[in-house]
């Protein structure tokens, strides 16, 4: 598994928002991240994306799977 | 806390819930979250009539962070700005390990106050906040030592249930806080903030908080019957439908005109005290 979710981005601007520090931002659903979701996107705590997202779950068919299975965006 | 209390005109005890941790400037830009954007809220809820203020601490993107470190720079910067506030640490934290959970609660000096989650709360699809009945004797114990006294987080009915199980050892009088909003809280509606209120232990204090735009019918409905409220944009973005909020500050100044109208007097931060039995 990777070590965060492949969706997952770190970013400071994104259409009419704007901040100092880059945050987490979503790719599966073009918006940044709850900061509570975000330790979801980052496995912390011992979450991972795989089995405790459900934007993952409904996501991860668009991503392409190369030759050796591993996932990529 | 009834009505007779509303009748006798007992002061309220407004609450500034400045920061949370699910939410942040993502959701609305005024939300602070640096340490010195928290002290500058709490400095300005306080002069609006706050008398305790609900703290989290965050990374610098606005993420979570729950170390006695982070929490000792977000207390000392709202130590340093305000006068006389109660200082609440919130001992929450959806997924994050029960270490963890206890270190808000270890600054020096303490909280005065910290909150304490009665029992289970979802979150998202996928997640629980667990609050075991084990997590909440742990930080009860260390706030008990540490002369912390707690609110209780009534997220639901059930949740009282839990409160019954550690009355007894509570410093008087209890403190709960009656959660209304969606998913596994209570479902706002004012049958269900009377019904919960007649069924309080004797003797205790009440607190209503309300998510989104439950935040100001419920806690009007508190007012009037004797209890205290808490606002913020941890609990609420929204000033009205469709019109964020552009400050804790505004949310706890409405507060204070509804309470005022109404004939409750705002308790100052040493009313405060002595009606929560604090030191």
């Amino acid at each position: 598994m990777t070590s965060q979710c492949p969706f997952l981005i770190y970013r400071k601007e994104h259409d009419e928002q704007s901040f100092d520090t880059a945050r987490a931002f979503c790719t599966a659903t073009d918006s940044f991240v709850q900061p509570m979701r975000a330790d979801i996107c980052n496995n912390r705590y011992g979450l991972t994306h795989t089995t405790d997202c459900e934007i993952y779950d409904a996501h991860q068919s668009t991503l392409e799977t190369d030759v050796s299975g591993a996932e990529t965006e | 806390m009834t009505y007779q209390s509303y009748l006798d005109g007992e002061p309220v005890i407004i609450t500034a819930a400045v920061t949370g941790g699910v939410h942040g400037k993502e959701a609305n830009p005024n939300l602070p979250e640096t340490p010195a954007e928290i002290a500058a809220a709490a400095r300005a809820c306080e002069a609006a009539g706050a008398s305790i203020v609900h703290l989290h601490a965050r990374k610098e993107n606005g993420e979570r962070a729950f170390s006695t470190d982070a929490f000792q720079e977000v207390t000392d910067a709202v130590r340093s700005a305000t006068d006389n506030i109660i200082i609440q640490h919130s001992t929450g934290g959806t997924a994050a390990p029960d270490e963890l959970r206890v270190e808000p609660l270890l600054t020096d000096p303490a909280p005065e106050m910290a909150s304490l989650d009665m029992g289970p709360l979802n979150r998202y699809g996928k997640l629980t906040s667990e609050n075991t009945r084990s997590l909440v004797d742990r930080l009860h114990e260390v706030m008990l030592d540490r002369n912390i006294k707690p609110e209780l987080e009534v997220f639901n009915g059930g949740h009282l249930n839990e409160s019954l199980r550690i009355i007894d050892d509570l410093v008087a009088p209890p403190y709960i806080n009656l959660v209304f909003g969606g998913g596994t809280t209570t479902i706002p509606h004012p049958r269900n903030l009377c019904t919960l209120a007649d069924t309080l232990p004797p003797g205790t204090e009440f607190n209503i908080l309300g998510f989104g735009p439950h935040q100001l019918p419920m806690t009007t409905q508190g007012l009037l019957l004797g209890g205290h409220v808490r606002v913020g944009l941890e609990d609420n973005l929204y000033y009205r439908r469709g019109e964020l909020a552009t400050s804790n500050e505004q949310l706890v100044k409405r507060a204070v005109r509804i309470a005022t109208e109404l004939g409750r007097p705002i308790a100052t931060p040493k009313q405060a005290r002595s009606i929560l039995g604090l030191k």
